[in-house]
């Protein structure tokens, strides 16, 4: 009964990670330059699931992890910005291909998500204090 | 004869149980409140080696003693009994060394110390603290209504 | 003078004749189900002990079956324990009888 903690954990890191990517997309969607100050525009990380079987329960559950952290291969958005610094020789600039509208969604749905485990959580806590008053 | 009035009985490894369980939700209480402090390790109290330790002292505590038939060892002769009506009377000082176990600490090099983990090993202690106080208690009713002779 | 014939002590009840057999042939006396009780209920005493080191030393068992066992052993001793005291009761009561 104690491995069912073990599986809405798994659950709640894995949400927190893919909150993680999803905040950095969104704080680096006008990001034009790398780290080393080169003008490359920023690629959004995108967060993969994967079923996780070392985590399981005896009725056949299992946790979930992080499969991969991939990085978007969708082609930047180029606009019109002939006086910008790192506009290229045509005069268009690369900015990351990152929609503010469906990152907040999915950002939402990994927050409900983590809510969701949370009160998971709680279901299983109240299993087992019911089940310690077979005793009192 | 009073000391080993808890000995035909899971008390002492329950014993050991609570305080094991006490111990580890300080460190792990430490941990979640050392989360942002630079520098700092993430510390347990392995599980495992409590479990493991504590399945040496029950098969220690199972086994018949060495000392001669008779005399000083009250749990010598019951465990000579061929009666069904099992009797044995364990030596129940094996469980004391189960107390070495919670000096060991481990400090996690790379393994999952997130907040939520900490949190998740916190719930679990305590729901097996939980579980270990309640079955102790029980027993002890049990003793007491045995005592007093008062089946309710 | 006739001897005083020692007056005729009713034989004790066979209840409390451990020598005696069972009363009746085909039906088991209060003694017998006294007596197999408490051979029971030490053995769920020591099955429920065994349940509880299961669990805390790493076994699979679920919580829910260990806490069951116990309780079950629980009740067990307890109906058995008021079982004896009827007996003990019964036996005062007859003790003072006044002849």
């Amino acid at each position: 009964m104690l491995t069912s903690f073990d599986i809405s954990t798994s659950a709640l890191v894995a949400q927190r990670t893919r909150l993680n990517a999803i905040s950095s997309n969104i704080a680096n969607m006008s990001t034009t330059r790398n780290e080393r100050g080169e003008a490359e525009p920023y690629t959004p990380r995108y967060v993969t699931f994967q079923t996780d079987t070392n985590i399981t329960s005896s009725g056949g559950g299992s946790g979930v992890k992080i499969g991969s952290v991939d990085l978007s291969t969708a082609e930047p958005n180029m606009k019109y910005e002939p006086g910008h610094p790192d506009a290229n020789a045509n005069g268009y600039v690369a900015y990351p291909n990152v929609d503010m509208t469906t990152e907040f969604v999915d950002a939402l749905e990994a927050s409900r998500s983590y809510e969701a485990n949370v009160g998971v959580i709680e279901v299983s806590k109240n299993l087992v204090e019911n089940t310690l008053r077979i005793i009192a | 004869m009073l000391s080993t009035l808890f000995g035909t009985s899971s008390v002492p490894l329950l014993e050991q149980v609570v305080n094991f369980t006490e111990a580890r939700h300080g460190v792990l209480a430490g941990n979640i409140a050392n989360l942002d402090t630079p520098g700092y390790t993430t510390r347990d109290l392995s599980p495992e080696l409590f479990q493991q330790k504590l399945r040496e002292a029950v098969e220690a505590s199972r086994a018949p003693s060495m000392s001669t038939y008779g005399y000083g060892n009250y749990g010598n002769n019951m465990s000579q009994s061929a009666d069904s009506v099992s009797r044995v009377d364990r030596n129940f000082a094996a469980f004391d060394h189960v107390k070495d176990s919670y000096n060991s600490i481990l400090r996690h090099d790379g393994v999952d110390v997130s907040m939520e983990n900490q949190v998740n090993q916190m719930v679990k202690n305590q729901q097996e603290h939980n579980m270990a106080v309640g079955i102790l208690s029980n027993q002890f009713r049990l003793l007491r209504a045995a005592i007093s002779e008062r089946a309710a | 003078m006739n001897p005083i014939s020692s007056p005729q002590i009713a034989s004790p009840p066979p209840l409390l004749n451990p020598a005696m057999g069972p009363a009746k042939t085909g039906e088991t006396s209060f003694k017998d189900m006294l007596f197999d009780s408490i051979k029971e209920v030490n053995t769920m005493q020591l099955d429920a002990d065994k349940a509880v080191e299961q669990m805390f030393t790493g076994g699979d068992v679920s919580p829910a079956e260990v806490l069951t066992a116990v309780q079950k052993a629980d009740l067990a001793f307890r109906l058995t324990m008021q079982m004896r005291n009827k007996l003990m009761e019964v036996y005062q009561e007859v003790r003072d009888i006044r002849i």
